[in-house]
């Protein structure tokens, strides 16, 4: 297998399983690309304008952001003549403990935000252990409490970095 | 003024604390380098809020004895179990694994050691060299020629392994669009913001690498929760023998040169170094036929040519404030952080720090050989850690990493929300590491941009008129096309060859 085989297949198959023919994931990309592009622009063109400079010419801050989703724009087509001349992929869905990993990111920020970043990362880590495959629930509760408490200590002592308040926190700094 | 940063680069000797962070930092790194998944960006994006409150000299060196450590440290596993620790040492895979399951696992990682120490100083010699004519150069740099040189930078993006040329550049300049939010440099204008004042200087470097690096591959490790690791065991590491020096010296010097060049050249890395020292080593081989078997030049000439690039990537970075890999963006972030602002400027102001620097990456490059060789089956046994354990704490550091620098909650969300952006990227075939570079250019790209249009009063064609500007500006055009031209190239010569 040559060099280049390799890192072909190697980046194929970084996430998911990739099989030949054209998939949804071919073309979703450049969608999402156009309308992304479509609302920066629109986005831009709302943002106001500055007062020309007393010497010299320059360019108004949204000139440059429009520019660049043209620039991505013009490469998103280039992108789309690619896939239709070589499709590669077609990916099986996310195993389970992927959407359970990001559903997890997403309860981390709810119980940051609402009740204790503390809490938050206690409870989030001992949930992943367990969704990762830990079956020792003793172990995934250590390893929750000892790693948020040596942060804590190590971060609040030594980094002299105060933790938002919190539930936890409050009872701390009081 | 030579003799003076001689002396601070060999101060660093005499500096008992520097010396025991770079023995710990090593250990850390080459654990880093040893896991799969955590590569030198990974872990330099995790420690760097670690480093705030250190002095500049022991932050810096804290995050390039990570690279140089962990770059060599991907090798470990590419060799005993088939998986590169990281991307760097893919092409170590081809031919250390081979040898690996032959029974010769130890002399592989010996050769390994060696090949990447000889490559890892090499690079710092001509770093030490080239930097600081490369500074006296770009002294005379004005902002047209820094606004082509970032151009060059971003095209370079084209070339970078993973991803493909197209995907490369879209995330470069999605990078750039990035380094606009906020206000507006030179007008004060708020853009992307949406009223969060949070973000009325831009968005923080460190949230977003620690999102796009670590979390990112947290979500990408949750998909091969499955997978089975075959692990070969060792005795232990062996030095090459004389047979094996005479075979692989041409390989390491040919890499040497290789992968410092590789390095230097505005964002490419170790992955692409190490990938065209593996090509070489074939290429120039009396017996390429052995090759993806177990030959020892592959392993060498890979080997040599990624730890090359470490000290090749630092050039471009401290001279001219371009990362010349993803992990260099994350060091030049520590270097804005820690008020050394990259630039010529570095090199007559602060030179003592910048040998210091220097010095602190020959001494891990030293201390990298010795823990490799004494202690690469220890470290090998890292693989074992279960996943489960792993990453929550990899989470753990993440958040608060991302946290620690402004102490803002914000920058947490930023961090988690960059987590998911770049698993999507990766998912979809996007390369990281040029969003982090584009990111980091996005500023000097605009500000150098405007000052041009305002030096030329408007008119931009002027900018290509300068020579130094033309030059960078056609050597950014063979950038974007070299893929392309490559790999016409490639399919004639195979042409003609069925022919």
């Amino acid at each position: 297998m040559s060099i280049n085989e390799n890192q072909r297949l190697s980046s194929e198959s970084e996430i998911g399983e990739a099989k030949k023919g054209v998939g949804w994931g071919d073309y979703i990309v450049p969608v999402v690309v156009f309308v992304f592009c479509a609302v920066v622009i629109a986005i831009a063109m709302t943002l106001e304008e500055a007062i020309p400079l007393i010497v010299g010419h320059s360019m108004q801050p949204r000139v440059f952001p429009i520019f660049l989703m043209a620039v991505i724009a013009v490469l998103n087509v280039a992108l789309i003549f690619q896939i239709v001349r070589s499709p590669v992929s077609r990916r099986d869905w996310e195993p389970i403990q992927t959407w359970a990993s990001a559903g997890l990111l997403l309860l981390f920020f709810l119980l940051a935000k609402y009740i204790d970043t503390l809490v938050a990362l206690v409870i989030v880590m001992f949930m992943m252990s367990i969704v990762w495959g830990e079956r020792r629930i003793w172990v995934a509760a250590i390893l929750a409490l000892g790693t948020t408490a040596f942060i804590f200590f190590s971060f609040d002592q030594i980094l002299q970095v105060r933790f938002p308040r919190g539930l936890l926190t409050d009872a701390y700094y009081g | 003024m030579l003799t003076d940063a001689l002396g601070a680069m060999f101060s660093v000797l005499g500096d008992p604390s520097l010396l025991l962070l770079i023995f710990i930092t090593t250990i850390g790194g080459v654990i880093i380098g040893a896991l799969p998944g955590l590569g030198a960006t990974t872990g330099a994006a995790l420690l760097l809020p670690f480093t705030l409150t250190m002095d500049p000299v022991h932050a810096i060196t804290v995050l390039t004895t990570i690279y140089v450590s962990a770059t060599f440290a991907g090798s470990i596993t590419a060799i005993l179990i088939n998986t590169p620790g990281t991307a760097a040492a893919a092409a170590t895979c081809l031919d250390g694994y081979p040898l690996a399951q032959r029974g010769e696992a130890g002399r592989a990682l010996g050769i390994a050691v060696v090949a990447s120490t000889i490559g890892g100083i090499f690079s710092v010699v001509v770093l030490a060299i080239a930097a600081p004519l490369l500074a006296r150069v770009a002294y005379e740099f004005r902002p047209p020629e820094y606004f082509a040189l970032t151009i060059f930078g971003l095209a370079m993006l084209a070339s970078i392994s993973q991803g493909g040329a197209i995907r490369n550049l879209m995330g470069g300049v999605f990078g750039v669009w990035l380094a606009t939010i906020g206000a507006d440099a030179t007008t004060g204008v708020e853009r992307f913001m949406f009223g969060n004042y949070d973000l009325y200087e831009g968005l923080n470097f460190i949230p977003v690498l620690v999102g796009l690096f670590a979390i990112s591959e947290l979500l990408v490790q949750s998909t091969t929760l499955n997978q089975v690791f075959e692990r070969i065991s060792m005795k232990a590491v062996k030095l090459p023998t004389m047979a094996d020096y005479r075979k692989i010296w041409k390989a390491v010097l040919r890499s040497c040169g290789i992968g410092t060049f590789i390095g230097i050249l505005p964002a490419e890395g170790a992955t692409v170094a190490s990938m065209i020292g593996y090509s070489e080593a074939k290429r120039w081989s009396k017996t390429p036929e052995e090759f993806g078997k177990g030959a020892v030049e592959g392993v060498a000439g890979a080997e040599a040519a990624n730890n090359a690039a470490t000290g090749g990537a630092m050039v471009p970075t401290l001279v001219l404030g371009i990362p010349g890999s993803g992990t260099t963006a994350v060091i030049l972030v520590g270097l804005l952080v820690h008020g050394l602002r990259p630039g010529p400027h570095l090199f007559t102001e602060q030179i003592e720090k910048v040998y210091a620097i220097f010095g602190a990456m020959f001494v891990a490059n030293v201390m990298f050989f010795i823990l490799g060789l004494f202690a690469a089956k220890l470290f090998a046994r890292v693989t074992l850690v279960p996943r489960g354990m792993l990453w929550p704490v990899v989470l753990a550091f993440s958040v608060l990493g991302a946290y620690s620098l402004d102490q803002a909650m914000v920058d947490v969300y930023i961090a988690l929300i960059f987590g998911v952006i770049g698993y999507l990227f990766r998912r979809f075939g996007f390369a990281l590491a040029p969003v982090a570079i584009g990111l980091i250019l996005g500023e000097m790209v605009e500000t150098n941009l405007q000052n041009s249009l305002k030096m030329f009063d408007g008119q931009w064609w002027m900018i290509p008129m300068q020579p130094l500007a033309a030059l960078f500006l056609v050597l950014a055009v063979l950038g974007i096309s070299q893929p392309y031209i490559l790999g016409y190239l490639s399919r004639r010569k195979a042409a003609q060859q069925q022919k």
